[in-house]
């Protein structure tokens, strides 16, 4: 690179630098600003003097969230769903990933594009749909994970990644008459935590803020869970409001008169994002790598 | 089917193996019976829950009902294709999906492809990285909660935009949500400020990819940095645009359900409506399978025709194809 920059490019890079900070803080304000609204009081809600701080900090929203208890609720079926769900995820990617990522395997390429084409073309909500409710799996948590079992993005990843390790480890493992699946378990997934704690953050996401498959299969609210239940809540907030606060013990029982909807609205998001945002930060590192990974052409 | 790839890195291994072993097909597959045992329950997850309901894309042409299932539904040939192309909401709904996706190939997919170089031309390592981070927190924050943020921020009574507005320069509070001009805005600017910063790390990888000597010859031949992003940058970076385009276009129709689904809202139905939310809400709340699935394979079968398109024609152009 060079060392001497012209005034020209001093500019630029000062320029440049500013623009990016800015888009950045662009990025994360709307979260920061939802959560000082949850921790602000009604008066400088409906005031308009929240910005990016807590005015009259309290935290009655949350006080409110845990008296009414369901997205508490909600959120338990959420880790039920994404723990359960991500361990399938994990045991099925690397069972497909392992045999296609190896070259002397009779049909692979027939079983590659077998893969491959159900990314490039589908049978849809209803036939899905109707699949699902003939093998009685309405209402059970099963729905969710037998359709989201391997996601042919991150079969691909893992692949790729395994096509990268060196190949004489296996071999002379196979010499000392080791089989496939001993090589896999003793040799090959130590070699792989970098991959495999990236597919884990990519799946457990998927999991976690999914909406769609839960508002399909899973019709008891008692057993929905976060991003519906929050997104119920969402929409009851936005009908109080259009109702007017004048008669603040209609609608959702627990919204107090003293609280505007707006703060519970803000606390029922940052408890839904918390544990997102919390994990982020330590495994940032290893997931830019995983999407890279998942460039390389298969 | 033939095993041997040529360009495969450990295939010498493989094709020398395979000569000691005599190429028996038997002997192959008996010599990797634990690899098929790995494989085959996950080929029958593809075979129920992926292939079977692409069959079941049939009752398109049938009068299904649950209790005669797929198979014992009644054939009614194109009754619900001729049913379809008389339909005015049928052509509304195509035409929303069309523009709304035209709208996002032109003003959401630029935006990674600028975003990348100019944090390519970033020169302080350790403010880049903390931009980077910043900027791949949208990726994973939902639908659900990103449209809840919307609804709060855009209010226009407590959000915070129309308090600017009007504090600052004096603007009547704007129904962003409700307006059908001002919803499209939101619907396209909320897409860009999810995927844009995800977007970039592609893009990145690219550019690191590109010879830096290249870049030296230019500053020896005087090129400024717009000529250099001009004539090296983006021709490195050309085949990563092509497949993303193949991809973006073969998505096409697609359009996610999640994030049009989040902010529609009864006052903006007439633009906001599209073919997922309409399959949605007439084939599963409707009960109207058959018609719906003639919907959804109308919108399956223009994607496909189109990644094949657009794959051919860049393939034509010279550039790198995705098959």
């Amino acid at each position: 690179m060079v060392n001497t920059a012209t005034t020209g490019e001093k500019i630029f890079y000062f320029l440049n630098n500013i623009l990016l900070m800015v888009l950045a803080f662009v990025c994360v304000y709307p979260m920061l600003q939802i959560l000082a609204t949850s921790f602000s009081s009604s008066r400088a809600i409906v005031s308009g003097e929240v910005f990016l701080w807590p005015v009259d900090f309290n935290y009655d929203a949350y006080r409110a969230l845990v008296r009414d208890g369901q997205i508490f609720r909600a959120f338990w079926n959420t880790v039920v769903v994404t723990g359960v769900g991500v361990t399938m995820n994990m045991i099925a990617t690397i069972m497909a990933a392992y045999p296609l990522s190896k070259s002397r395997l009779r049909g692979r390429n027939v079983f590659i594009w077998f893969v491959l084409f159900t990314m490039l073309f589908n049978g849809g909500i209803i036939p899905t749909y109707i699949v699902v409710r003939t093998l009685g799996l309405i209402d059970s948590y099963w729905s969710i994970w037998f359709l989201g079992l391997v996601s042919t993005f991150n079969l691909f990843v893992m692949k790729t990644f395994f096509q990268g390790l060196p190949q004489s480890l296996e071999d002379s493992a196979m010499i000392d008459g080791a089989n496939d699946i001993v090589i896999l378990m003793k040799i090959v997934l130590p070699l792989s935590v970098p991959v495999i704690a990236t597919l884990i953050l990519f799946y457990a996401v998927g999991h976690w803020n999914s909406y769609m498959n839960v508002l399909i299969y899973i019709p008891s609210p008692g057993r929905q869970t976060l991003m519906v239940v929050l997104r119920r809540m969402i929409n009851t907030v936005q009908e109080q409001m259009l109702i007017g606060q004048s008669d603040g013990t209609e609608g959702l029982g627990f919204l107090q008169q003293a609280l505007t909807p707006e703060a519970i609205r803000a606390a029922a998001i940052v408890v839904a994002t918390i544990p997102i945002m919390t994990i982020y930060p330590f495994l940032q590192r290893y997931f830019v790598k995983g999407a890279l990974i998942g460039s390389v052409k298969g | 089917m033939d095993v041997q790839q040529p360009n495969q890195i450990s295939d010498h291994l493989s094709i020398e193996r395979s000569k000691r072993m005599g190429g028996n097909l038997r002997r192959d597959i008996y010599r990797d019976r634990y690899l098929y045992m790995l494989l085959l329950p996950i080929l029958a997850f593809y075979i129920l829950f992926r292939y079977i309901p692409m069959y079941g894309l049939i009752i398109a042409f049938k009068d299904f009902r649950f209790v005669d299932g797929i198979l014992g539904s009644q054939w009614v040939g194109l009754q619900h294709f001729e049913r379809m192309f008389r339909s005015e909401q049928f052509f509304r709904i195509v035409w929303n999906t069309f523009i709304l996706n035209v709208y996002q190939l032109v003003f959401q997919f630029p935006v990674p492809i600028a975003l990348a170089i100019l944090l390519n031309e970033m020169r302080k390592k350790y403010l880049k990285r903390t931009v980077q981070s910043l900027l791949y927190v949208p990726h994973f924050i939902s639908w659900v909660v990103l449209g809840g943020i919307l609804i709060a921020i855009l209010s226009p009574s407590t959000g915070i935009i129309n308090i600017i507005l009007q504090r600052v320069f004096g603007i009547e509070p704007i129904f962003f949500m409700a307006d059908r001009f001002w919803w499209v805005v939101v619907f396209i600017a909320s897409g860009i400020w999810k995927t844009a910063g995800w977007g970039t790390i592609l893009y990145l990888a690219a550019i690191t990819n590109i010879d830096p000597q290249l870049y030296e010859a230019a500053i020896i031949d005087g090129a400024n940095k717009w000529r250099q992003i001009w004539h090296i940058t983006i021709p490195g970076i050309s085949g990563t645009i092509g497949i993303l385009l193949i991809l973006n276009v073969g998505g096409f129709l697609e359009i996610s359900f999640e994030h049009i689904f989040m902010l529609q809202n009864q006052r903006v139905m007439r633009v906001a409506d599209v073919i997922p939310t309409f399959v949605y809400r007439a084939g599963l709340q409707g009960a109207q399978f058959s018609y719906t699935t003639g919907v959804g394979f109308f919108q399956s079968f223009v994607g496909l025709f189109l990644i094949w398109t657009v794959n051919r024609i860049i393939k034509k152009t010279g550039g790198m194809g995705l098959f």
